[in-house]
């Protein structure tokens, strides 16, 4: 793996050409352009590694909570928000085959020279252009000989497969917020070339008839055959008034179900005990995944990460929080206890360039159980959070 | 001009404060909208000449917003478009966030040229905040300035500005927080509503969740 430079003379034209071609419509940060002056280039043997350990993962990841699904008393050390385990419980006539089931592994390489994944982003993961268009540009801009994994083809195609065309997607996201639209945006006009009809709304413009979804946004309202949520679990729970109960039961294909809570959360770990006691097999996740324990048992060499934290944010990791930020932490940790996992630290393999440092971390997609694509992220900090750039992601061909 | 190059106009190459752009409306720009719009540079009362060592946000409604940074634009200042509102396509919707974008376009063709030490104008638009749904099939595209769309109070200090001043017709509550923060690390805060002469206001602190 390595880390190859945009020539300085091309950066500004490939900025722009991200931004209008490539739906990045968030190039900066506060003070940080995020979109990063380099490129991630894979090696091939490093790109199949991935791929078996994103599928092995994924595996075990569908069958957990397809048994945590069936087995609800075991689910309650995940302390997952009343709210939703109401809800939860309507999810019985869920059934995978019907439904898109897309995932997001994150990966880190570490000093030992292996991989440690942090999460799995199960519920909404995002940088879906970022996967998709951007390694292209990236190749056109440098000129050379690699090639990238498309992962809204294959994205595009796992739906088209599952709803009948011509069929109404609706794009369920926060439609207040740009940087969720631009996601939306990207696979709705996919789908839409694909002659499908695509709509953009918010999670209370669904309703559920006899559980099938009808979408009552001005202007379209009608039989939607597919939602595709990008509202997280722990928001939707919160919209009033509630109309959110029919997304746990509903009979409309979803990407995602709410099936996805049970590995969003931070705490999954937590009860693979129980997993394996039933003959689910965690045994990559226990390879790839940090120690994780209750807040209470916590060591030194532990973080803090929130059950359901997002985008690296407010896990503490004391080099990378300024020193509110970590104290504001560890006031809440002690607080809600249950709200956080401790996890046993893992140091972060940086890769030299231009005299700087930068860590990665390469998320690796699966759709339907199958890797699907890399949507990386660098920054010269260990923690991965909004303040990182993103990078493209494109494989080196092994020579002959 | 395409949209790439109208966004350039704004977001020049290489020119400081001109990578906080936001490239929002830009993307589906339509300078067809059929609004009635009197594009004439209004005369801008509370500045004679660039005031050092201060960048300026104004907060007023998104058309007239662009034509003070324009107007602001010919006496030396860099106007920073940092919308964020996204279309509701057909539905109806509390926002109208495609009302700015012929101006968008005419403030490209209007725009001096900027100097690389020209002192930054943010300009946002007060009816991002239209968020009142009369109706639950309403497409709410009202949208919030959030911290990380603008400069930290660091690299304001670290380049020269240690004041700045808000137009608007009242401090609205998202900018409320971000300028309390900056009032934290020791950037002054000046207020004209446009007319009134420009003075030194107190940002308190409001418990705000949008």
């Amino acid at each position: 793996m390595k880390l190859v430079p945009i020539p300085e003379e091309k950066y500004n034209n490939y900025r722009v050409d991200a931004i209008f071609d490539c739906y990045k419509w968030d190039p900066k940060f506060v003070d940080n352009n995020t979109l990063a002056k380099y490129v991630l280039v894979l090696k091939e043997d490093e790109y199949k590694e991935l791929v078996y350990l994103t599928e092995k993962l994924d595996l075990e990841t569908v069958k957990a909570e397809e048994f945590l699904n069936n087995n609800l008393k075991y689910i309650k050390k995940l302390c997952l928000p009343n709210k939703l385990v109401k809800e939860i419980k309507k999810m019985q006539n869920y059934d995978k085959n019907k439904h898109i089931r897309l995932m997001r592994y994150d990966f880190h390489p570490t000093i030992d020279n292996s991989w440690q994944i942090s999460e799995v982003n199960s519920d909404v993961p995002g940088g879906f252009a970022e996967a998709s268009l951007l390694p292209k540009l990236a190749i056109k801009t440098l000129n050379k000989d690699y090639y990238s994994i498309d992962f809204g083809e294959i994205l595009s195609k796992a739906i088209s497969n599952k709803i009948k065309k011509n069929g109404t997607i609706m794009f369920v996201h926060c439609t207040s917020y740009s940087d969720d639209r631009q996601v939306m945006q990207y696979i709705g006009d996919k789908m839409k070339s694909l002659g499908y009809n695509s709509i953009y709304g918010a999670a209370d413009h669904l309703i559920f008839k006899d559980k099938q979804a009808i979408s009552i946004l001005n202007n379209y309202e009608g039989k939607v055959d597919c939602i595709f949520r990008f509202t997280p679990l722990e928001w939707l729970k919160d919209i009033k008034p509630k109309k959110w109960s029919g997304y746990f039961d509903t009979i409309t294909p979803s990407c995602n179900h709410p099936i996805a809570i049970f590995a969003q959360t931070k705490r999954f770990p937590l009860i693979w005990n129980i997993l394996e006691q039933n003959d689910i097999e965690m045994t990559t996740w226990k390879k790839l995944l940090p120690d994780t324990k209750e807040v209470k048992d916590f060591k030194e060499g532990y973080i803090y990460k929130p059950a359901c934290g997002r985008v690296g944010e407010n896990i503490s990791i004391k080099e990378a929080c300024s020193k509110e930020e970590y104290l504001k932490i560890i006031k809440d940790v002690k607080k809600h206890p249950k709200n956080y996992v401790a996890q046993k630290k893992f140091t972060s393999k940086p890769i030299k360039i231009d005299n700087k440092e930068y860590h990665i971390c390469l998320g690796s997609y699966t759709v339907d159980g199958k890797q699907a694509g890399f949507y990386a992220r660098i920054s010269e900090l260990p923690r991965i959070d909004s303040y990182a750039a993103d990078i493209p992601v494109v494989i080196e061909r092994n020579k002959k | 001009m395409t949209n790439k190059e109208i966004y350039l106009k704004w977001a020049p190459y290489n020119i400081k404060w001109s990578s906080w752009v936001r490239p929002v409306p830009f993307i589906y720009l339509d300078s067809n909208v059929n609004e009635f719009i009197d594009y004439k540079i209004p005369h801008i009362n509370y500045l004679k000449e660039v005031l050092p060592n201060t960048a300026i946000i104004i907060d007023i409604n998104g058309v007239d917003s662009i034509k003070e940074g324009i107007a602001l634009n010919k006496i030396g200042y860099y106007p920073i478009p940092i919308f964020n509102g996204t279309s509701s396509n057909k539905a109806m919707s509390t926002t109208n966030n495609k009302v700015i974008e012929p101006l968008l376009v005419w403030g490209a063709f209007e725009l001096k040229e900027i100097k690389d030490d020209a002192l930054p104008v943010f300009l946002l638009d007060e009816n991002r905040l239209n968020r009142y749904k009369t109706d639950c099939g309403i497409f709410d595209n009202s949208w919030d300035v959030y911290y990380q769309d603008l400069p930290s109070s660091k690299y304001f200090l670290n380049n020269g500005i240690d004041k700045i001043l808000v137009r608007a017709n009242k401090i609205n509550k998202d900018l409320n927080k971000i300028l309390y923060d900056y009032q934290k690390e020791n950037i002054k805060i000046l207020f004209t509503n446009g007319f009134e002469p420009i003075k030194e206001i107190k940002i308190k602190k409001i418990k705000y969740i949008n």
